[in-house]
């Protein structure tokens, strides 16, 4: 008993540093934020603020339209999930339920995007869509994500575990595959659904390289882009506004993480299981 | 109208999978298979970013590349970056949830401090550690002295840059690793280690002989994932160093950017985009001939 309780707080006694270690970026954002500046550049004034100053809040929404950039980031994570919802759905529903040829082959056609992600093709994929004039356009930041190989992967999975006499009782009462589809699949894969939608919404608000290449306007940035730009003139002069910028553009997810914890967890936590 | 009734009929199946599987294919063609088939072309001719003029060069483009000393450079530091953080991350992700996967007290505050950096944008996070690492006022270099420990350069320093964008990357990617890995871990049968602990089984053994093979799988996946997600590097370059100093944080994302926006040299651009991913893939390759044959399956 005795040596089954050192090892419990033996194991605290590791995990506590580690965790401290891992935690300390997000708390040095929070406490700079509250700085002043001279507080920032002076060893001496220890690792806490004298005040807690607000200022540098306003400061950073004032420089910068961080409005347009939120609403452009919401508008490009939804169109990209409501578009790989409807895609993914369909074709997820084809592979795990209909017979038809180079069933295979095809679904290895699927898997190799996964195979090639946006960073690796970004080149020719830059010049796609300037042909297409989509270049410093919202679309621009959407359509190469409409179709998920990975989403397809999933929703298949999950589809599979349909019990098909469900199916089969649709089909009597004369529901067509897409209605079978509609009323019978995907209301029992909403787990699945809600899983995907958190990792794609976490990747895609998150993204950079792509955005940053098609984008080169105000009106269309998205908050990362938003942020990089702001970091570009302001790193080095105003951490203090800077670090309150980054609140800014960090904190919806993390609220949204810390509300949602467990479905957060769960959702990343089975991602990887076949 | 009686022909709409047919279509939604079971033996029309093939019309229905392919109305079902046309509009992922449309977008997985424009956006995937023919960005490929065209970086292919590219490679074997004289493109320029804004011409519409194209000539055929044959192999020039890769005698090129293999005699560009920027491109070995930044080739190597692609490999070293690959091939050091992924390990790194993936062994401290294993221990972490070995350590978590126990019935200890705050194991869901634990495990979320872990995955937070998961959620932080990659412009955002880079950024911050610019600011840890700053030379002269930056909070790591300040625990360097408080330790009786030299101060460094960090990111201006050519000998540094680089590990300190690997060491930020395992802080980004180890809660990812880690909720895979323990997801997987909870399924292993508790009867195992009791019997194991019983024989006189070290904790060591034990994650040798019983954990690790019987996570195999997702181990696997979870090198897989960490090799594609090595490519994000170009987001925290781009941001913390630039490339710099003197390319010693160049990588092959990076040249590709450098050659296609800023020397508009589209074909060059994907001769090295080319080789990229040949390295990539044959980075899996060799892991599925090698690891992959060496994977328990539980059950079959």
């Amino acid at each position: 008993m005795n040596q089954s309780l050192l090892k419990r707080y033996g194991l605290h006694g590791i995990l506590i540093p580690i965790a401290l270690l891992w935690i300390s970026p997000l708390l040095w954002i929070l406490v700079t934020s509250v700085k002043t500046r001279v507080e920032v550049f002076d060893a001496s004034s220890g690792l806490l603020p004298q005040n807690f100053i607000w200022d540098n809040y306003p400061a950073a929404m004032a420089v910068a339209p961080f409005g347009t950039y939120m609403i452009n980031s919401v508008l490009v994570t939804g169109s990209i999930l409501a578009c790989q919802i409807v895609t993914i759905s369909l074709a997820a529903f084809a592979f795990a339920r209909l017979t038809f040829p180079c069933k295979n082959l095809i679904f290895s056609l699927f898997l190799l995007q996964i195979m090639f992600p946006i960073y690796a093709i970004f080149l020719t994929n830059f010049i796609t869509v300037r042909e297409l004039g989509l270049l410093n356009s919202l679309p621009a930041m959407v359509v190469p994500f409409i179709a998920s190989g990975y989403g397809t992967f999933m929703l298949r999975q999950a589809f599979r575990q349909v019990p098909t006499e469900l199916a089969d009782a649709a089909r009597l009462d004369g529901c067509g595959h897409f209605a079978t589809l509609w009323h019978v699949y995907l209301p029992l894969v909403k787990p699945t659904l809600v899983a995907f939608a958190i990792i794609s919404v976490v990747t895609h608000w998150n993204d950079y390289m792509w955005p940053l290449l098609v984008t080169n306007s105000e009106s269309v940035r998205t908050l990362p882009i938003g942020l990089g730009l702001l970091a570009k003139s302001d790193s080095g002069a105003d951490w203090t506004r800077l670090m309150a910028a980054t609140v800014i553009v960090v904190s919806p997810l993390l609220l949204l993480f810390v509300v949602f914890q467990r479905r957060f967890v769960d959702s990343f936590m089975h991602a990887g299981l076949k | 109208m009686s022909m709409r009734i047919n279509f939604f009929k079971p033996k029309h199946d093939t019309m229905v999978a392919v109305f079902m599987l046309l509009p992922s294919l449309v977008f997985l063609a424009a956006f995937t298979y023919w960005p490929i088939i065209r970086s292919i072309y590219f490679s074997f001719h004289d493109v320029m970013l804004g011409s519409d003029k194209i000539f055929f060069l044959g192999w020039e483009n890769y005698e090129r590349v293999l005699q560009d000393s920027l491109f070995w450079k930044s080739f190597r530091n692609t490999a070293f970056y690959t091939l050091i953080t992924i390990p790194v991350a993936i062994i401290c992700a294993l221990l972490l949830a070995v350590a978590l996967d126990t019935k200890i007290r705050a194991v869901a505050l634990y495990r979320s401090i872990f995955f937070y950096p998961v959620m932080i944008p990659s412009v955002a996070a880079g950024m911050v550690w610019v600011f840890l690492y700053a030379p002269g006022y930056g909070p790591i270099n300040g625990m360097m002295e408080f330790l009786g420990l030299p101060k460094l350069e960090w990111l201006y320093s050519s000998d540094w840059a680089l590990p300190a964008i690997m060491v930020m990357s395992v802080w980004k990617y180890s809660g990812y690793f880690m909720l895979i890995l323990l997801a997987a871990l909870q399924l292993v049968p508790r009867d195992l280690y009791e019997a194991a602990r019983l024989d006189g089984v070290s904790a060591w053994h034990q994650l040798i002989h019983i954990t690790i093979p019987l996570i195999s799988p997702t181990l696997y996946f979870v090198i897989i994932i960490g090799i594609l997600h090595s490519y994000q590097i170009f987001d925290y370059v781009y941001v913390m160093t630039q490339g710099g100093p003197a390319d010693a944080t160049n990588v092959l994302t990076l040249y590709i950017y450098q050659n296609a926006f800023q020397y508009q040299d589209i074909g060059f651009a994907s001769t090295v985009a080319n080789m990229l991913l040949l390295f990539i893939g044959g980075l899996i390759a060799v892991i599925a001939s090698t690891i992959g044959r060496h994977v328990h399956y539980l059950g079959k």
